[in-house]
């Protein structure tokens, strides 16, 4: 059975635009290596519906080209579902242990100039007292170490509310009108609709589909987050382990609720900020170290009280007694000093116990905390390769890819010279005596 | 096998740089500061081993402090009594001659009035001060103990004044109550030094012989109550100079405890570092390399 003289040209032209399609997708995969979120393209090649013709025992087929039917996108949902999972608990991991080392490094310990520096100057000021009872600089010194202290403690109470304040002003950042949560949920849910209407029109949603796995991958550092297929290309999403998702289809339901179960960089700033959190705890600890501090040396001294009884926490733990009216004695004469040897014996007491063990509690904290964010950051770095690994753009591929695609190329064209030459001889030769 | 992309080889390369600069810094803080603990999370544990050990070799110094005030108190205090001490044998000298019966009125007058003068300086001894403090008044520090002239009642009280020299709280009485010995003079009729010197005065000036003797027998015995206060006052300065010693040894204990939980151990720190810095600069070596050259694409040509 005859064939078109011109059906070669055309499987020709099928080659040469297959592989123009080939080169033009690596040309986009290396414009693309270093693109955060983007995903490996191939052009997927697939043969023509060949020529069926019939012949004397049956029939054969004679292929017809071949066409690029999809550009595929190398991604795999598991791989990117734990690869958020690891995001989430590594971002909680490095608030976390960010926010504990602002904390530690307020406190100066250990180093000479941090509480338990000021502690012990006080009760060697009361010790110098106790050797000269009368004289007005040893009665100077100790009220000056005292307000030292006390100043010390309210400084350091300011400055740990200071950093709750800065972390809960952050959650209200990340979570308020405009935030990087609503940005993103809205990112999501929009994209949802885009990749519904290209999907629906026949057209691929590649980009967009990268775009909004880059969305819900940076999402997972604020929170836990999972999804499922709504169909047609839309998604539903749930966010922090809330009952209502966050997005369904092109909605977002506002605000969501969010809970230090949440997980990730939101979860980790309640947890610390929140009442009761961590940075509250540590407020109250070093509360009973002024409480201490305020109950042991009134208890010692009689007469005007050397810390102002009514203010027993550390933001307002403030010296009342002054140089004249502190008391070194319960006998009422100049050189007595059963009080001040009194209160010089506290030294190492309660108050110093009670902040010792709040820097251990803060050090062990902080510790646990840079911890646990080297290994979810190990491993968030090795599910992060897999991801590359499967998903990420490999150069060494992309150029044989090239170099393949070219070759395809110029066959393709060398085919395309010797059909024209072989209709050529057909027709002047041929053709030439008619 | 697993697939590598550009990408993971440079992100692999910048978290591996970032992670040995990042040990690189560490130890070079250690380095620099001395000290293997320089945030509590270093070590939580050793950090508020080092606060307490810190607030004990404060504590530590404030009983040496102690201890030298205590000790200058003292020996403040057994410079005065000896300085008593002397006076009353040269009262016990007059007394002796002037009991002969040998000596004229004239002799004697002077005598009496030699006695009044070592009365006097005795006084002044029972006045000494040390740092604006009188010693030998008590807790009355402010408040001489005897008054210039006939007045002989001592003006302080009978409180102790105690310095705290070792841990737990061990106190040692550095003040004497100086009024045992010296007593209220004639008009307290205590038998005390003052009293009786007062009576040898006035029997020498009166040429009383028959009550010198009596005299005599009295002084002797406050001589020997002297030199017991004179013995408590010694066995304190020991007391203080065993607990300086103890507190010494105290110090370098804690100190060396001290060390061995917050200072780094600098030959270890040096080889440490320096077998970081070789391995970060043979990493930058590396990556320079392979992130420059690690590509089929710079193998093609045309």
């Amino acid at each position: 059975m005859p064939i078109s003289s011109f059906m070669g040209l055309q499987t020709a032209l099928s080659g040469l635009e297959a592989n123009q399609e080939g080169i033009q997708t690596t040309s986009n995969n290396i414009a693309n290596a270093s693109t955060p979120g983007y995903t490996d393209e191939s052009a997927v090649m697939t043969e023509n519906y060949p020529l069926s013709l019939p012949n004397g025992t049956g029939g054969m087929q004679l292929g017809a080209g071949v066409d690029v039917n999809t550009i595929s996108r190398a991604s795999d949902e598991y791989l990117n579902n734990s690869y958020r999972a690891t995001n989430t608990a590594a971002s909680y991991a490095s608030t976390e242990s960010t926010t504990l080392n602002q904390v530690q490094s307020q406190l100066g310990e250990p180093s000479g100039t941090g509480i338990s520096t000021q502690l012990a100057n006080f009760w060697s000021s009361w010790n110098d007292l106790a050797n000269n009872p009368a004289n007005p600089a040893a009665r100077q010194t100790v009220v000056n170490e005292g307000t030292t202290l006390a100043g010390g403690l309210n400084s350091l109470s300011e400055q740990l509310s200071a950093v709750q304040t800065q972390v809960s002003q952050q959650y209200s950042d990340l979570t308020g009108t405009g935030g990087e949560l609503q940005t993103y949920a809205q990112q999501i849910a929009t994209l949802n609709g885009e990749i519904a209407q290209a999907q629906g029109s026949g057209a691929s949603a590649n980009q967009l589909e990268d775009q909004r796995d880059q969305a819900i991958s940076n999402l997972s550092a604020l929170g836990t987050v999972s999804y499922t297929d709504l169909g047609s290309g839309q998604l539903t999403l749930d966010f922090g382990g809330s009952a209502t998702p966050l997005v369904s289809g092109t909605t977002v339901t506002w605000p969501p609720t969010v809970t230090s179960a949440s997980g990730g960089e939101l979860g980790a700033l309640i947890s610390l900020s929140g009442p009761g959190g961590q940075i509250d705890s540590y407020l109250t600890d070093l509360d009973n170290v002024a409480n201490a501090l305020v109950t042991t040396v009134n208890t010692l001294s009689p007469g005007t009280p050397y810390f102002n009884p009514a203010d027993t926490t550390a933001a307002n733990i403030a010296v009342s007694a002054t140089a004249s009216t502190i008391q070194t004695t319960t006998t009422g004469t100049t050189g007595a000093n059963d009080v001040a040897l009194a209160i010089a014996g506290l030294s190492g007491g309660q108050a110093d116990q009670t902040y010792g063990a709040f820097v251990a509690q803060v050090g062990n904290d902080a510790q646990n905390a840079s911890n646990s964010q080297q290994t979810s950051q190990a491993l968030l770095t090795s599910i992060s390769n897999q991801v590359q690994s499967v998903s990420g753009v490999s150069l060494d591929q992309e150029m044989t890819n090239l170099l393949a695609y070219q070759q395809g190329y110029e066959a393709s064209a060398k085919v395309m010279t010797a059909m024209q030459s072989m209709l050529n001889t057909l027709i002047t030769q041929v053709g030439a005596g008619l | 096998m697993e697939r590598i992309t550009q990408m993971m080889m440079t992100q692999g390369t910048i978290g591996n740089l970032n992670q040995q600069l990042n040990q690189l810094n560490s130890t070079e803080t250690e380095l620099s500061t001395g000290l293997s603990i320089n945030q509590p999370s270093d070590n939580p544990y050793g950090a508020s081993l080092a606060i307490q050990l810190g607030g004990q070799l404060s504590a530590l110094s404030s009983y040496t402090g102690n201890i030298s005030d205590g000790s200058a108190w003292t020996s403040q205090a057994d410079s005065s009594l000896m300085d008593i001490s002397q006076q009353v044998q040269s009262v016990q000298e007059l007394v002796v001659q002037a009991a002969n019966g040998t000596s004229t009125p004239e002799v004697l007058s002077a005598d009496a009035a030699e006695v009044n003068q070592l009365i006097t300086g005795i006084k002044q001894d029972a006045n000494t001060q040390y740092d604006g403090q009188y010693i030998f008044s008590g807790t009355d520090t402010t408040t001489t103990p005897y008054q210039t002239g006939s007045n002989d009642a001592y003006q302080g009280n009978s409180g102790t004044i105690q310095r705290t020299i070792a841990p737990g709280g061990t106190t040692v009485q550095v003040n004497t109550d100086i009024s045992q010995l010296l007593g209220n003079g004639q008009a307290g009729g205590d038998g005390l030094l003052l009293n009786t010197l007062r009576n040898i005065s006035q029997d020498i000036s009166a040429g009383n012989t028959a009550s010198l003797g009596n005299d005599l027998t009295q002084l002797q015995g406050n001589m020997s109550k002297l030199g017991e206060i004179q013995a408590n006052v010694g066995s304190v300065q020991d007391q203080l100079q065993l607990a300086s010693t103890r507190i010494e040894n105290m110090q370098t204990e804690v100190q060396t405890q001290l060390g061995s939980t917050e200072d780094v151990n600098m030959a270890q720190a040096m080889t440490q570092y320096s077998t970081e810095q070789a391995s970060y600069n043979a990493a930058l070596q590396a990556s320079a390399s392979a992130l420059q050259t690690d590509s089929l694409a710079n193998f093609l040509s045309g």
